[in-house]
C-alpha cells in the first residue's frame, strides 16, 4: 500500500467520501458559542464556506478523534470544555480550509493555492535540491491534493487524512518530503551497480589481518555493545542514529527536537558515555575482570562484527508495531 | 492500524510534522521518536521537512528587494560619491588645461619681447637702429626685455617652399620708419601675407576680414603714434596694455612652454630672405625689418588661434588660391592652376598678371630686402626705390619685393606685383 493510499484510506475510515459525517458516531453536539468563536477565528467565510458547513466539518473531526478523549470516554459526550481544549489544540482554519478543498470548494481552492503554491514550491527545491525536480514535486503533490486521483469511483483527495494538528504548510512540506524519499528510495534500486554509492555490500574487502584481540573477548564484547545499544531509550538511539548513522548535523537535531543544539551536543556526550560504561559492566559480567574488560575496551573497531544501524534499525518501534499488528 | 499510522509501520505525515512543529502530545511524541531512532526514512522526511521549512523561513525572513528604507538612497548614494569626486577631479583637472592651451594659442594681442636673431649675433648686444626699427613708436620709451635666443630659433631658417606648418598669423604694429604719417590713410590689416594652403576654398570674405582683435590693434596706428592726436589717457591706456601683454609674454617664456607654433616675425627680425610661411589663412606677421642686423626688439604681435584652418579666397578664375602674399596693399594670389592674380584693395578686385615667367607658379612670396641683398631687377620696381614711404603708397615699399617661384625652383622678382623678371 502506498503511502498515499494509507493516508486517504486513513482518513476515509473517519470520513467516508469526504463530505458527510461518519457512519457510525453518536450524535454529539458542538458547542454553539464555541462554534461561533471558532468560526470568527478562521475567517472561514473569505473561501465560501457557509457556517452550517464549517461546523459540521468541526464535529466530523470531533467525532473521528473522539474529541481528544481516551477510547474510555468514548460513550460520554464531552463538554464543552473539552471540545474547547480540542479545538483550540487544532489549527481549525487550516484544518476547515483543508477540509473544504476536499469538499470541492473552488473558492477554497483558489485560496489554498494563493497561499501556499508558492512557498510549497520552495519547499520542495529545498527538499529536492533542484528547481526542476521541486517544481515537478510540487506539481504531482497539486495534482494529488485537487483530486485527480480515482479510486473505485470516488475521488481521492490526500487533505482529507490533514487533521488539523501542526500547521497545514507543515503537513504539506512533510508530505513532500515524504513523495520525495520514498521516490529515492524506489528509484535508488533501479540504479546500476556502478554508480552505487553503496559501495561496502560490492566491494571487494581486503583480506583482514588476524585479530589482536582474542576471539573470546571479541565475542563478549560484541554482546556486551549490542546489549549495552538495546538498552538505550528512544531518545539516545534516535541521537546516535540520527547524528552517527544520517550525519546529521546538531544542529538539525536540535532543531527536529525543538531543544537547543547544545543541548543535543550533551545528551550525545552523556548517552556515549552511558553506553561506555554499560559495555564495561556487561564485560564484567560476563565474568571479565575490570582490566580485562578495559583492555577489551581497546580493540580495534574492525575486528568488530557489530553492524550498529543493523543494530538500531532492528529495534522496531513497539508502538507503531502494536498499532501495525492492531 | 489507526489514522496514526502509514504504511502499516510509519507515522503518517500529520504525525511527522506535528512531531517536528513540536504539537504533540507527550505520549504520541514518544511514540514517534521510538519510531523516529529506528526508521531511517521516517527521520529523513522529517529533517527534509525541517529544512525546507528553515529555507521557507529564511525567505520569508529575507527583506524584499525593492523595499527602501527612509535615506536609503542617501546611503546607496553614498558609494557613489567616490567615483562622481574622481570623476568631477579628472574633469576638472581636463577643463584647467583646457583653459589654459586655449589661452595659450586663443586670438589675442601680445606684446611680444623681441628676441635677438638667430644668427651668429649675440643676443647682449642689440643694435639700436634695428631696435628703432621695428618697436613702434609708443613703445619708445620702454626698455628691450631680455632676449631669448631659442623663441626665434626655427624661424631664422629661410623656406625655400612653403612647409605644411601649422598656421601663424602675426601682426605688427608699423615700425616706425614704416608708421604712416599722421592724417595718412591707415596702412592695410595685413601688411604681410603669406599662406600655404591647402586647398578647401571658402569664400572671399571669410579669408579676409581680420580677427576683432587684430583689427582694434593693427588697424590703429594712431595709437602708437604719439603725435596722431590722441589723447594722453588712451595713450597711458595702450601702453598698460602692452606691458600687461608683455608680463604675460615673460611669464609663458619663463615657463619654458614654447608654443607649439612659431609666433614669429612681427618683431623678431628675421634674416634677409626669411620666409614666414603657414597654411593659415589669412597671416599676418609683422614686418620685417628692412635691415638684416638682429636686435631685440619690442613690439606689438599680434596672432590668433593657430588652429583656426585656412580658408582661401575666391579668386576670378573660380578656384581658390593656393599662394597669397601681401605688401602695403597689394595682395598676389595663386590659384591651384598657377595663374597669379593681384589686388590693389585688399582683394576686392582682382587683376590677372600676364605670365612672365615659365613653368607653373606656384609660390608667392614677400621678400625684405636687407642691406647685402641684392637689388632684385631694379629695373623693374617701376622707379620707386625709397623705403619710408612704402606703405603709404598703393605700391609697395621698395624695401620689399615679391618673388614668384614656379614648379622648377625658379625664381622671379617683381616690387608691383605686375612685372616679373628672372631673378
Amino acid at each position: 500500500m502506498a503511502p498515499t493510499e494509507s493516508a486517504a484510506s486513513a482518513a476515509e475510515t473517519a470520513i467516508p467520501n469526504g463530505t458527510g459525517a461518519p457512519d457510525c458516531v453518536p450524535d454529539r453536539s458542538l458547542d454553539r458559542a464555541l462554534a461561533a468563536e471558532l468560526w470568527r477565528g478562521c475567517d472561514a467565510a473569505r473561501w465560501g464556506l457557509t457556517r452550517d458547513e464549517f461546523e459540521q466539518i468541526l464535529v466530523d473531526a470531533g467525532t473521528a478523534q473522539n474529541f481528544g478523549l481516551s477510547e474510555a470516554a468514548n460513550a460520554t459526550p464531552p463538554t464543552r470544555q473539552q471540545q474547547a481544549v480540542f479545538f483550540r489544540s487544532l489549527c481549525v482554519a487550516d484544518f476547515a480550509l483543508a477540509r473544504a478543498c476536499a469538499r470541492g470548494n473552488e473558492r477554497a481552492w483558489e485560496h489554498l493555492v494563493a497561499a501556499y503554491r508558492q512557498p510549497l514550491t520552495r519547499a520542495a527545491i529545498a527538499i529536492t535540491g533542484s528547481e526542476t525536480l521541486g517544481c515537478d514535486l510540487a506539481d504531482q503533490l497539486y495534482a494529488e491534493l485537487y483530486g485527480l486521483n480515482v479510486r473505485e469511483g470516488q475521488r481521492r483527495c490526500p487533505l482529507l487524512s490533514y487533521r488539523g494538528r501542526g500547521s497545514l504548510m507543515g503537513w504539506l512540506r512533510t508530505t513532500l518530503a515524504q513523495r520525495h524519499v520514498d521516490h529515492y528510495r524506489r528509484t535508488r534500486r533501479e540504479e546500476p551497480i556502478g554508480q552505487s554509492n553503496d559501495v561496502d555490500e560490492f566491494d571487494a574487502a581486503a583480506p583482514d589481518p588476524p585479530p589482536q584481540t582474542p576471539a573470546r573477548e571479541l565475542s563478549l564484547l560484541e554482546r556486551a555493545i549490542e546489549q549495552a545499544v538495546s538498552s538505550c531509550n528512544a531518545e539516545e538511539r534516535y541521537l546516535l542514529a540520527a547524528y552517527y548513522l544520517d550525519g546529521q548535523t546538531l544542529l538539525e537535531i536540535a532543531r527536529v527536537l525543538g531543544v537547543h543544539e547544545a543541548t543535543v551536543s550533551r545528551r550525545l556526550h552523556r548517552t556515549a558515555d552511558q553506553i561506555r560504561k554499560q559495555i564495561l559492566k556487561n564485560l564484567q559480567r560476563r565474568g571479565m575482570s575490570r582490566r580485562a574488560a578495559q583492555e577489551a575496551m581497546g580493540a580495534d573497531a574492525r575486528d568488530l562484527e557489530v553492524n550498529l544501524k543493523k543494530l538500531l534499525q532492528n529495534s522496531q518501534s513497539e508502538a507503531f508495531q502494536e498499532q501495525a499488528a492492531s | 492500524m489507526t489514522a496514526t499510522s502509514q504504511h502499516g509501520f510509519h507515522p503518517d505525515a500529520e504525525s511527522l510534522s506535528a512531531f517536528s512543529e513540536q504539537v504533540l502530545g507527550a505520549r504520541e511524541r514518544a511514540e514517534v521518536l521510538a519510531h523516529l531512532a529506528v526508521c531511517g526514512r521516517c527521520r529523513q522526511v522529517v529533517a527534509l521537512a525541517r529544512e525546507a521549512a528553515d529555507a521557507g523561513e529564511v525567505t520569508a525572513a529575507a527583506p524584499p528587494r525593492k523595499t527602501v528604507a527612509p535615506n536609503a538612497w542617501w546611503k546607496q548614494w553614498r558609494l557613489v560619491w567616490v567615483p562622481t569626486a574622481v570623476v568631477a577631479a579628472f574633469a576638472a583637472a581636463s577643463i584647467s588645461v583646457y583653459i589654459e592651451q586655449a589661452d595659450r594659442h586663443g586670438p589675442n594681442i601680445k606684446i611680444a619681447e623681441q628676441n635677438p636673431a638667430p644668427s651668429a649675433t649675440p643676443p647682449s648686444t642689440p643694435s639700436p637702429t634695428e631696435q628703432a626699427k621695428v618697436e613702434p613708436p609708443a613703445a619708445a620709451a620702454p626698455a628691450p626685455p631680455p632676449a631669448h635666443p631659442a623663441k626665434h630659433a626655427h624661424s631664422a631658417a629661410p623656406e625655400p617652399l612653403p612647409a605644411p606648418a601649422p598656421p601663424v598669423v602675426a601682426a605688427q604694429m608699423p615700425s616706425e620708419s614704416e608708421a604712416p604719417e599722421p592724417g595718412a590713410p591707415a596702412p592695410g590689416v595685413m601688411n604681410r601675407v603669406e599662406v600655404m594652403r591647402e586647398a578647401q576654398p571658402p569664400s572671399h570674405a571669410e579669408a579676409m576680414p581680420a580677427p576683432p582683435e587684430l583689427t582694434a590693434s593693427a588697424m590703429r596706428p594712431a595709437d602708437s603714434q604719439p603725435a596722431s592726436g590722441a589723447s594722453e589717457g588712451e595713450q597711458k591706456q595702450a601702453e598698460q596694455q602692452r606691458q600687461a601683454e608683455v608680463d604675460r609674454s615673460h611669464m609663458r617664456n619663463f615657463k619654458g612652454k614654447a608654443a607649439p607654433f612659431a609666433v614669429h616675425g612681427a618683431n623678431a627680425a628675421p634674416p634677409a630672405g626669411a620666409t614666414e610661411t603657414a597654411t593659415a589663412a589669412p597671416q599676418l606677421e609683422t614686418q620685417p625689418a628692412a635691415t638684416a642686423e638682429p636686435a631685440p626688439m619690442l613690439g606689438i604681435k599680434s596672432s590668433w588661434d593657430v588652429t583656426t584652418p585656412a580658408k582661401p579666397m575666391q579668386l576670378p578664375s573660380g578656384l581658390a588660391s593656393v599662394f597669397i602674399a601681401s605688401g602695403g596693399h597689394f595682395l598676389l594670389a595663386i590659384d591651384k592652376t598657377g595663374a597669379l592674380f593681384l589686388s590693389e584693395d585688399r582683394g576686392v578686385t582682382w587683376e590677372r598678371i600676364t605670365t612672365q615667367w615659365t613653368g607653373r607658379a606656384v609660390a608667392v612670396r614677400r621678400r625684405a630686402r636687407d642691406h647685402g641683398a641684392p637689388q632684385a631687377a631694379p629695373s623693374a620696381q617701376n622707379g620707386t626705390t625709397g623705403g619710408s614711404s612704402a606703405d603709404t603708397g598703393p605700391a609697395p615699399s621698395p624695401a620689399i619685393f615679391f618673388e614668384l617661384s614656379n614648379d622648377k625652383n625658379q625664381t622671379w622678382v617683381s616690387t608691383d606685383g605686375r612685372t616679373w623678371t628672372p631673378k
